[in-house]
């Protein structure tokens, strides 16, 4: 059974001469919900955008259930939904022709659109403003409509990229459900994410990626143990070498 | 909230089965939502995309051909707003050909809109084709306005449907295939008035929409030779009025040629993903 995503030596380098990523390897099995953490410029985007077609390859190999991403990328990005960091959605649709358009630029037919796009604006409490063009969202509201367009075709695999950055707690709190019923349900996901609290409540397995290396991967207690401590979050402040940052420090020094 | 997703049972390395009642293979439909997007765009703003381009054209048809006309009279034995109306009927499908897709290109290249298709199974040709024949036909749109109103206001012959039906094709495949490269390379919109303003307006205006470029004096005369524009009006204008101050027969094969080069130059971009992709 093929690895969901299977990456091996992939290098990434800019043409101003930046490696982005230096060689990562990783594997994600079949339905596993997997996190992705680093601090900013690690690479975390950089390997996404690799996996789904955003950014061209300098080397290395990625494989999505078996598919190459680059010499059979119609076959991979099938199986691929996206939730991108910053919404990226186009003001002249409405929300109903956003999902529409999406499920057509996978070849969906019409039937099956208006079905799922139904179904989808249902789920994220988005029906009231089908009509509406996608400027008039709210901030909270955008984020559901582009979870709603990653889940329009049906992917296999889900890669949501810091899906609740900037989102209020009640909103955080109700993507987490979201996204946990669809992984319970069998997708795949791969969520990068600033947040280590999410990471520990999502992710079964997580790696840390620091200067576009993979440098750690395991769950959450692993990773600690690795790196010596007793919490992911001081694993994480380990990794960007800010370790005098740990609570238990700052405790210990106010005490 | 319940969200249905792939069904467990179907092989997951398998692509999602896509049933095809509607006749149409995956590929179609990808095209087709494309260019549909394309097309919902420009009708969104009709205002802005088709009905202030028809206004300048009228404005122009009462300038050049009311006003001056009145002056005028006869060029080449033709009425001289009769002469004018292709170059406007011309000029109309090249502009908004062109404007409309380097427009529409940097505009969901400044949002990111343009992830989502540039992430879907959609091949470099498909997004291609959609975006082409998006300008494309805006510009036949308001073409086709400008020629109604007018052929309805001063009766406009068709002298060589043959010949003008294909050549109003490669004008315009060739003048949105222009803004597709421009709207590819373009990184802010500046870029996109100062290829239209100081590019291709001049090379319109110069090219004889309002003149015979025989009339003119040399080396105006030789220079408008170099201007691609001048084969184009001659060859639309021959297709209306049966005149022509360019070879027919010359002008296609420039046309197509050109078509094929920019064509292929733009099948390169998208498929290395030059400006689209990171």
């Amino acid at each position: 059974m093929p690895e969901a995503l299977h990456i091996s030596g992939l290098v990434k380098r800019y043409p101003t001469g930046v490696e982005a990523l230096k060689g990562v390897s990783l594997d994600i099995p079949q339905g596993e919900f997997f996190g992705l953490l680093g601090p900013n410029g690690a690479g975390k985007s950089t390997l996404i955008h690799c996996t789904t077609g955003l950014a061209s390859p300098t080397s290395g190999q990625i494989e999505i259930f078996g598919h190459n991403a680059v010499n059979h990328y119609g076959e991979a990005r099938a199986l691929v939904g996206l939730a991108p960091q910053e919404p990226n959605l186009d003001h002249f649709l409405t929300l109903e022709e956003t999902l529409d358009f999406h499920g057509g630029y996978f070849g969906m037919p019409k039937k099956d659109r208006r079905e799922r796009s139904k179904e989808l604006l249902d789920a994220f409490s988005l029906t009231d403003k089908r009509q509406e063009r996608t400027r008039t969202l709210s901030g909270g509201m955008k984020r559901r409509l582009i979870l709603a367009r990653a889940l329009m075709h049906r992917p296999e695999l889900l890669i949501l990229d810091e899906p609740t950055a900037g989102v209020d707690v009640e909103l955080r709190l109700e993507l987490w459900q979201y996204v946990k019923r669809i992984n319970e349900e069998g997708t795949t996901i791969l969520l990068t994410t600033h947040y280590l609290e999410e990471a520990e409540q999502l992710c079964g397995r997580m790696a840390f990626i620091n200067g576009g290396e993979i440098v750690a991967e395991g769950t959450g207690p692993a990773l600690a143990k690795q790196f010596g401590v007793s919490s992911l979050e001081d694993a994480y402040l380990e990794l960007v070498g800010r370790k005098e940052l740990s609570r238990a420090k700052i405790d210990e020094a106010i005490a | 909230m319940s969200v249905e997703t792939a069904p467990r049972e179907q092989p997951p390395a398998a692509p999602p089965p896509v049933p095809r009642r509607s006749g149409m293979s995956a590929s179609q439909i990808r095209f087709f939502s494309l260019l549909r997007r394309e097309v919902s765009r420009f009708m969104k703003i009709k205002r802005q995309t088709v009905g202030a381009p028809l206004l300048e054209t009228f404005l122009y048809i009462s300038v050049f051909g009311a006003a001056l006309g009145s002056r005028i009279k006869t060029i080449e034995g033709i009425d001289y707003v009769t002469f004018v109306v292709p170059g406007l009927i011309m000029m109309a499908l090249s502009v908004n050909a062109f404007s409309n897709n380097a427009s529409s290109i940097l505009q969901q290249k400044f949002q990111r809109a343009i992830d989502d298709q540039l992430s879907s199974p959609a091949s470099p040709l498909e997004l291609l084709l959609a975006f082409t024949f998006g300008g494309f036909l805006r510009g036949l749109l308001v073409a086709l306005l400008t020629f109604l109103a007018s052929a309805a206001l001063i009766g406009i012959p068709i002298e060589h449907p043959l010949v003008l039906l294909p050549g109003l094709f490669l004008v315009g495949f060739f003048f949105a295939q222009l803004g597709v490269l421009v709207g590819v390379r373009a990184e802010q919109f500046d870029d996109v008035s100062f290829a239209q303003q100081f590019v291709l307006q001049p090379l319109i205006f110069l090219g004889g929409v309002f003149y015979s470029a025989s009339l003119l004096t040399e080396p105006f005369e030789t220079l408008t030779q170099f201007n691609p524009v001048h084969y184009m009006i001659s060859l639309v204008r021959y297709g209306f009025l049966d005149f022509a101050d360019a070879s027919v027969v010359g002008s296609f094969a420039f046309l197509v040629v050109a078509c094929a080069a920019l064509f292929a130059l733009n099948l390169r971009l998208f498929t290395t993903g030059y400006r689209l992709r990171a």
